[in-house]
Formats: structure tokens, C-alpha cells, sequence
């Protein structure tokens, strides 16, 4: 009855655009200017990408482009062409598994909702790739652009030390 | 004990949505798709008064995509919705009252189809005068927008003689608050799937905090038998009390009947920031009178709240705003009346806290002030004028006895932040001594405390540029949850051990965050020794829970601790003499335990839930309904379950900028037992960063009755910049023997308390006091001489 496997129909005549989405080539046919959240969600059937404010305020959307979060609310289709694509189905880098921030989030309670976690656990997955052991005010900056109204930012902000301390630890 | 992963230990779990949510797998409702799906959009008035004089459809329905263009002649039942009463239309047909209100709507193949169709429907308004304050609204000669009126509600409780009682005071502190149009602000905006099925019945997937109201409802709307309607409400992406009024459900059950296919409705942020409830602004004015010694002698409160356009619960919200707002203390003379204002503004309604927020706000405010009236540690004052253990409630009322005020003072009083208040000097190049009368009007009238003993100042500061202050403040609430005297509150729950094998806990209460599936898993865990994966939880579908009441008003938990204590014994006997009968063994020497039914002794495991399941005649199953405790008073509303915490915070000021940031705070929280720490944490941290919001920066303002923020570049909520201070949560989890309430409800309480705290950080730091939230930074910048003064100690 509820089926989510069944994409809306390309557009006829729109170009077609490539790209490397959780590591997987993928083309997909519309217009240039179309956003990449709505060919997330309404194309491809990736909810886990939210949706909150359309503005590039909330982070909800926040995927990676090359290893970059950006909101895809901001970003259009064109700008994606031979770029790299993750989104929080893609972050653990394979089926089932987790990544450390995940497990951290999980561990810690780093979420109520959940809705804004997807978004959460894509900008600190960024952060960390890049530095492995921030200081809190790296932390800060780094989720700065996503909003959770659940939790006060507390078990996130405990949740994100304790991924960092995951990463140490694997690195020792 | 403070509250943490740490001394948690075992009762630390993984929630059992943890996974699917830190994966993205979950799908929330609003992420569904369903085949040959249209998408369903709503026209809302531009006008916030005015008389519909036409509605032309003819063009929107001929345009090609579009499958059903709607308005009120096509409402079959009941045109208006509403939990308490049904005063909104679900489509205006003789006047549109404010700018969020349903004229029509449509559902068309695209979302830009359906655009387009909402820009061909033609309507003919004549604009009314607008009413745009509750003061407006209240005059003699102003339009009617209700048949009975612009009151919606009014409320009146006395005792004593206040009036007599003043005159005996030796002092008396005359203010009025203030208080925003606050957003709830969830991540995810309301919307649904609304799915005709091939039967005939219709299912809602949509979010709400009680299901089975919202069928109750749309039957009503659709005018079909409640058993043709099922609806899935979990899970849910944030509510706190947003989305327990019916929003995009009308529109989308009816769009979806009319054209026969299924419906998507998702709201932009802009639609749910025009359309969706707010915070009740209040306007609280507060006289309360003490003795020579700092005695309470009286206190008297007159309420003003903008409920908007249509009540929802606005009833109720003022209820329980006029009962807090005597809070815990003790008086002999009291005078409270409140009203409740029908305007053209947005609309007001159920939010996290219902009332206490505004009414907290304002008496700890005036708590404050008293005690410095009369010289006294605001702390001390409290407990000078603090209920005790045996009191009756605000109304007189009885209620469930606990010491929990007296418990949540003392450990205030005890915390090392509180401490740090009194080791911390005053700051040299201090304030002008310009002591204000205490009863003066105007926030923000800058003035210095007058001793030292009364209002510490600058508590805990280092070296810091001269224009940095700190300031500790203290605030203390008494919150009551479920609904109150008067109002049916049923409750229920189910156990039962399923063909599968597993063990189903069934209530009908929904998952928005608040970690209630988790709170359940333990509760099934602890009580009977079941194993995670042996239970099945099911909530948040009308079609399989019993009516256990909403899931509001800080009862869930309450609620699914005496229903599962009620069912123990029943399950467990019925688990057990099943298993005793298909092995052979006596009952009295087996137990309930992970994966099966083990022996009592060694605890070897005899037989498995799965080879128990279908072996019985009788289906094993118990179910218990019941109502909410309430008091033996008729004094409606009243509350006889209470809950009570402490805060106490720690801020910094920079005088330049008039900014303030909370650099610590500490929670103590008496509510019984901690049945879920990660939820207890949550909520008392979460419930507070809300706080934190309404205190310093969020206030969706309206100018003439429109909204002058439309998203959250301009509606701003906090980020984690403004919440990286510490916080400590301390929970005081015993209760008096013999007390057969257990857990009480800590959803909202912990929203309640910092911001009047903050307010007595910021005086304690700058020595303005704030009547006004969220406070303006204009009223805490230092003028330039002044600051230097300050910098050059001159």
C-alpha cells in the first residue's frame, strides 16, 4: 500500500546529470536548477535527508558534496555533475554498518526526534574527517548551522566528543 | 546524584528507535509516498478580518492535473474542528478571522500544478476593522468575532480579603509582565499521507499527540463512523504541544475522498509559521503584599491572553496560567481573574508548559522583588513563604502529598553553583546607587541593589573587561500534570502475548521524541524481566491501541507506570500457568525472565514466549482502563499530581552589546523515580534550552496582525552556540511511604523554570530588572559614560 520504491517520473528533455551518490554512479534526468533535496527526496526516495526550512537555515538537509556538508536545500543539480554525493545513508560507507558518530549519537542520546539528526551526523562526520580531535569551540562552529529543538544540543555536544574519543582510541 | 550516562549505569539503554534514527531509515510520516499520490495544498486567507462575499473554483478545477478543488460546500459533516470546542471552521464561508485561516483547497498532480491552482481560485473578501490586541478586542464597540463574543474564556478564584490584606502590608511590589508569541518550532513541519483505501476506509498518516481524537474528529468532518477512519500518528519529528490540535488533517482526509487517490500534504515552514499555533501571549499583573517580617499576606493577578482567532485549548491554557500563577506559595488572601481574548492575531494554543511558563515568569519575578523590598536572600524569602509537605494546592485543592518544593529549595540551595553566588564579590567600578521604589513602572530602569546581603552581584567574576558581567539567579516551580478537574483524562493499556511470540505492550500514545518508546521497553524490562527483543511496543495506530488519553500534559509516563502496575500481576500469572501447563511444572516454581519462562531457582530457561504463544485456550492478554487521578475539589482545572524542580544559572552580560549567554545552569527536579535517565536528561535539557529561547531572543512578532517572521532566518531559535554551557541535572526521586502515584511527569517542567532565572541572573549581573521576555538587549547596554566610569574606576 505504502510504496516507496516508486520514483516520480523524469522529466522529458531535461539533461541528464552524473554523479557519485554513497559511492554508487548515479544519473539522473531533470532540470539544471533542480534542488538536490528535492532529487533526494522526491526523485530517488532518500528520506533520510530532512527537510526544515528550505532556506539553508535548519541543516536538517545537510549532505556531503566531496566530503563538504552543504545544505542540499541550496544546492541545484547542475552543481553536482562528477562530484561526490553522500548522504546519511551513505555516511557508514557500507549496509549496516555505522559510523562512529552514529554509534556515538546512539550511545550517548544524542537525539530525540531524530529529524534533525540525519543533518547533525553528516556536519560532524565532516568535522571530524577533517579533525579528528576538535576542541569543543571546533565542535560549536561545526554544528552551529543545525538546529535541534529536542535536546538542547547537550547529548549532542557529548555525543560528538565521545566520536572523537571512539576515533582516538581506534587510532591508538 | 547528578544525572548522567555514567551514574546511570544499566539503566542506560540504546533507545529501541536509536538505530533507525541516527541512520536516517526511519520514515516519519511526511516522508511516505504512495503510488498515483497527488499533493494537496490549502489557500489561506491574505485578510485577518474580513466577510467572504464569493468563491469562484471554476478556474482551478478546469485547470488540466488538478483532481479536487474544495471548500466549505464540500465539507459533509461538521464544518469546524477543534479538541475543546469546535469553534474553527475547517473552510471560512462567512468570515476569514485572521491570516492563517482555510478558504479552499486543492490536489493536483504536481506540487506546481497544485500551485497554480491555488493562484486560479478566485474570492471576494470585504475587509472588517481588525483586531489586533486583546485590548482592542475587549472594547465596548468592537465587532463581535464569535457569536458570543471576544471573551473566549474567563477564569476567577478568591479567598480572603486581599484588598483588607494590603492595607496591613508593610510592603508591596505592583508589576505587570509580559510574555512572546513563542513558535514550538519543530523540525518537522505538518503535513501527511492521506490514503483512500480499496475497502472503503481511510487511513491518516499524519502526526498528533492523540490519535484517536483526531479520528473522533475528522468523523465528524467527514460525517463517516469513526471505525472507517484509521489513523497512524507515530513517529513524529517534534511536537510540544504543536500538533495536537488538528492542522493539515481536514484538508488532506477531504482531498483525498474527493478525488479517490492518495493525498500528500507537507507544509512549507512559511505555511506552518502562518497557520500553526503559538505560545498565548500574556499580559500579568501582579500585586502581592508581605508583613514586616517577609511574610505573604496577598497576592493578587489579573491575566490578559491573545488566544488568536479560535480556542483549541486556549480554555485550558488560561486555567492552568491563573492556578500557577499562585504557584507554591503560601497565602491567606487571594485574588486571581484571567481572560482569555478572541483577536485577529495568529493563533495561540497548546504549547510545552501550558501557562505555567508565563505564570512562573511572572511570580518568580515578583518573589524577586519582594525579597528585596524587605532585604532578605531571594532564596530565603522562598522558603520563608514556601508550601510544605500537608499544604492543600493553589486553589486550596487536595493533592497527592510529596515534600517535593522543600526537597527542590534545599538542593538548590546546596549546589555548587549556588555556592559560587555567594563567594563572589562584588565588582569593582561597580553601579550607581540609584535605588528605584520597587513598585515603579518600566522595564529595564537600571538601578543597584541596595545591600550586598540582599543581591550579591557579580558572583563568581574574574578578571574581565569592565563592560562582562555575571550574574547568578535562582527560580522555583511547581508544575501539575494531566489535564485536571473537570476534563475526562482516561487511561489505558494493553499486554499481551502475541501468535509470534513476542510480548506486545500496546498503548495509545505517540513517539514525538520524548523517548517514550524507550521509557515503555524499560519499564517492560524492569518490571516483568523480559529481554529487549522479546517485546513488541505498539503505539500511534488507532486501529490496534486502546484509548489511553493523549499524549500531553507531562502523563504519559505517569500513565504507563500505573497501567503496567495494574496488569502485572494478572500477565504474569496468566504467562506463568500457561508454561506451567505445557511443562508439566508447578507455577509457584517458575518465573518470568529473557526469552522465556525460567526456573524459579536456578534460572535455567524452561520454555520459550514463541512455544507458549498460540498453545493456550484462552489468549493471553490483560487490559486495564482507568482515569487520570484528579482532586475532590469542583474547582476546574485544579491539579492533584505535582511535580517541582529548582534552577539555578549562571550568566554573562556584555554590557556593549546587551547580549546575554547562560553560562551554567543547574536542574533539580522532584518527580518521583527516574524511569528513563537519557529521557529524564532530555527533557529536563531540552525542556530548558526552549526556555533559554523564550528568555533571551524568540518572540514571533506581529504587526497589524501579520506575522513579521515567515521562517528562521527571522524566527530564531537557539543553536548550539548559545547551549554549550554546562548543565547539571539532579533528580530527587523518593516519594512518601506508601504513595501510589510513582513517576510523575517531567515533560514540561523542565521549559518552565530558567527563564525567570535568567531574569534574576541578568538583574543580578546589570541590576536592571526585566518584566519583559525575551529581554531586550537595548535595556542592558551601559551608555558610554557610564561605562567610563566603570573602566576608569572614576
Amino acid at each position: 500500500m505504502i510504496d516507496r520504491t516508486n520514483p516520480v517520473p523524469v522529466q522529458t528533455g531535461s539533461p541528464v546529470f552524473a554523479f557519485t551518490l554513497n559511492g554508487e554512479p548515479v544519473a539522473v534526468t531533470a532540470p539544471p536548477s533542480r534542488r538536490l533535496l528535492d532529487v533526494l527526496r522526491h526523485d530517488l526516495l532518500l528520506t533520510g535527508t530532512k527537510i526544515g526550512c528550505e532556506i539553508g537555515r535548519c541543516g536538517a538537509c545537510m549532505v556531503l558534496l566531496d566530503g563538504k556538508p552543504v545544505n542540499a536545500c541550496l544546492t541545484m543539480l547542475y552543481q553536482v555533475e562528477g562530484r561526490r554525493v553522500t548522504t546519511i545513508e551513505g555516511i557508514a560507507g557500507g549496509k549496516d554498518a555505522l559510523h562512529g558518530v552514529q554509534r556515538a549519537f546512539l550511545e550517548e542520546g544524542g537525539y530525540q526526534c531524530g529529524y534533525c539528526t540525519p543533518g547533525m551526523i553528516v556536519s560532524a562526520a565532516a568535522l571530524l574527517a577533517e579533525r579528528p580531535d576538535p576542541t569543543d569551540e571546533e565542535i560549536i562552529e561545526a554544528l552551529s548551522g543545525n538546529l535541534c529543538r529536542c535536546t538542547g544540543y547537550g547529548g549532542i555536544l557529548r555525543a560528538v566528543r565521545r566520536a572523537a574519543a571512539i576515533g582516538r582510541e581506534a587510532d591508538g | 546524584m547528578m544525572l548522567s550516562r555514567e551514574t546511570a549505569g544499566g539503566r542506560w539503554r540504546i533507545r529501541p528507535d536509536g538505530p533507525d534514527k541516527v541512520t536516517g531509515r526511519l520514515a516519519y510520516l511526511t516522508d511516505l509516498a504512495a503510488p498515483d499520490m497527488l499533493y494537496g495544498l490549502v489557500l489561506r486567507s491574505p485578510h485577518l478580518h474580513a466577510r467572504i462575499r464569493a468563491i469562484r473554483t471554476e478556474l482551478a478545477a478546469a485547470l488540466p492535473g488538478v483532481h479536487a478543488v474544495l471548500t466549505h460546500r464540500d465539507v459533509p459533516g461538521l464544518n469546524a474542528f477543534g479538541i475543546s470546542r469546535q469553534d474553527q471552521p475547517v473552510f471560512c464561508f462567512d468570515l476569514v478571522r485572521y491570516v492563517g485561516d482555510a478558504v479552499a483547497a486543492v490536489a493536483a498532480e504536481t506540487i506546481e500544478t497544485a500551485e497554480r491552482a491555488l493562484e486560479l481560485i478566485e474570492v471576494e473578501y470585504e475587509p472588517l476593522p481588525v483586531l489586533d490586541t486583546p485590548e482592542k478586542a475587549l472594547a465596548e464597540d468592537a465587532p463581535k468575532l464569535h457569536p458570543q463574543g471576544n471573551v473566549m474564556h474567563s477564569n476567577a478564584y478568591k479567598r480572603g480579603d486581599v484588598e483588607a490584606a494590603f492595607a496591613a502590608c508593610a510592603h508591596v511590589v505592583e508589576e505587570t509582565y509580559s510574555t512572546p508569541r513563542q513558535m514550538h518550532t519543530y523540525m518537522e513541519t505538518e503535513g501527511g499521507l492521506f490514503v483512500p483505501e480499496p475497502d472503503g476506509r481511510l487511513t491518516v498518516y499524519a502526526p498528533t499527540q492523540h490519535g484517536l481524537l483526531d479520528r473522533l474528529q475528522l468523523a465528524r468532518i467527514l460525517a463517516v463512523p469513526e471505525e472507517r477512519i484509521r489513523v497512524v500518528s507515530s513517529p513524529i519529528g517534534g511536537s510540544f504541544g504543536g500538533k495536537d490540535e488538528l492542522n493539515i488533517q481536514p484538508y488532506g482526509a477531504l482531498l483525498a475522498l474527493a478525488a479517490g487517490r492518495p493525498v500528500k500534504i507537507h507544509n512549507s515552514r512559511r505555511e506552518s509559521v502562518r497557520a500553526g499555533l503559538k505560545r498565548h501571549p500574556m499580559t500579568i499583573a501582579m500585586k502581592t503584599g508581605i508583613d514586616a517580617s517577609g511574610r505573604l499576606l496577598a497576592h493578587r493577578v489579573r491575566i490578559v491572553a491573545d488566544t488568536g482567532p479560535y480556542a483549541t485549548l486556549g480554555a485550558e491554557v488560561l486555567n492552568f496560567a491563573a492556578e500557577h500563577a499562585i504557584g507554591p506559595y503560601r497565602y491567606a488572601n487571594v485574588d486571581v481573574e484571567s481572560v482569555s481574548v478572541y483577536t485577529n492575531n495568529g493563533m495561540s494554543g497548546e504549547f510545552r508548559g501550558f501557562g505555567g511558563n508565563q505564570a512562573i515568569f511572572a511570580l518568580e519575578g515578583q518573589m524577586d522583588r519582594l525579597a528585596e523590598l524587605i532585604g532578605m536572600d531571594p532564596w530565603e524569602f522562598r522558603l520563608l513563604n514556601l508550601r510544605r509537605m500537608g499544604d492543600p494546592g493553589p486553589y486550596g485543592q487536595t493533592i497527592a502529598q510529596t515534600d517535593g518544593a522543600y526537597q527542590v529549595w534545599q538542593k538548590l540551595k546546596e549546589s555548587a553553583l549556588w555556592h559560587q553566588r555567594k563567594i563572589g564579590g562584588r565588582c569593582a567600578g561597580g553601579r550607581d546607587a540609584d535605588v528605584r521604589d520597587a513598585g515603579g513602572k518600566g522595564s529595564g530602569e537600571r538601578k543597584t541593589a541596595a545591600s550586598a546581603a540582599a543581591v550579591p552581584g557579580n558572583s563568581g567574576g574574574n578578571a574581565r573587561p569592565p563592560w562582562i558581567r555575571t550574574g547568578i539567579g535562582a527560580a522555583l516551580v511547581m508544575h501539575g500534570f494531566g489535564f485536571g478537574v473537570g476534563l475526562p483524562d482516561p487511561a489505558a493499556g494493553r499486554l499481551r502475548l502475541a501468535e509470534d511470540g513476542r510480548i506486545e505492550a500496546v498503548f495509545g500514545y505517540e513517539e514525538f521524541g520524548q523517548g517514550l518508546l524507550a521509557t515503555l521497553e524499560t519499564l517492560m524490562i524492569e518490571t516483568f524481566g523480559f529481554a529487549p527483543d522479546d517485546l513488541r511496543l505498539v503505539i500511534g495506530d488507532t486501529d490496534r491501541v486502546p484509548d489511553s488519553g493523549s499524549s500531553t500534559a507531562s502523563r504519559t509516563t505517569a500513565m504507563m507506570w500505573q497501567a503496567l502496575r495494574q496488569m502485572e500481576r494478572p500477565f504474569r500469572r496468566k504467562l506463568l500457568e500457561a508454561a506451567a501447563g505445557l511443562i508439566g511444572k508447578p507455577v509457584e516454581s517458575l518465573a518470568l525472565g529473557p526469552g522465556g519462562v525460567m526456573s524459579a531457582n536456578g534460572g535455567q530457561r524452561l520454555i520459550r514466549y514463541a512455544d507458549i504463544a498460540g498453545k493456550t485456550a484462552e489468549p493471553i492478554a490483560v487490559e486495564t482502563h482507568f482515569h487520570f487521578p484528579t482532586s475532590d475539589t469542583d474547582k476546574f482545572g485544579a491539579h492533584f499530581l505535582y511535580s517541582y524542580s529548582a534552577v539555578a544559572v549562571k550568566v554573562e552580560v556584555d554590557e556593549l552589546t546587551g547580549r546575554v549567554r547562560v553560562l551554567e545552569q543547574y536542574h533539580a527536579v522532584a518527580a518521583g523515580p527516574v524511569v528513563n535517565p537519557q529521557g529524564y536528561i532530555g527533557q529536563i535539557e531540552g525542556g530548558s534550552g526552549m526556555a533559554l529561547g523564550y528568555a533571551l531572543m524568540e518572540d514571533a512578532i506581529m504587526e497589524n496582525g501579520r506575522y513579521l517572521t515567515g521562517n528562521l532566518d527571522t524566527y530564531l531559535i537557539p543553536t548550539i552556540a548559545d547551549l554549550s554551557g554546562s548543565t547539571a541535572v539532579e533528580p530527587i526521586e523518593d516519594l512518601p511511604d506508601g504513595d501510589p502515584y510513582g513517576p510523575r511527569g517531567i515533560g514540561e517542567i523542565g521549559s518552565v523554570g530558567l527563564a525567570p532565572a535568567i531574569a534574576a541572573a541578568v538583574y543580578d549581573a546589570t541590576g536592571v530588572r526585566v518584566n519583559r521576555l525575551p529581554i531586550n538587549p537595548a535595556l542592558l547596554i551601559r551608555k558610554p559614560e557610564e561605562l567610563w566610569k566603570a573602566v576608569s574606576g572614576q
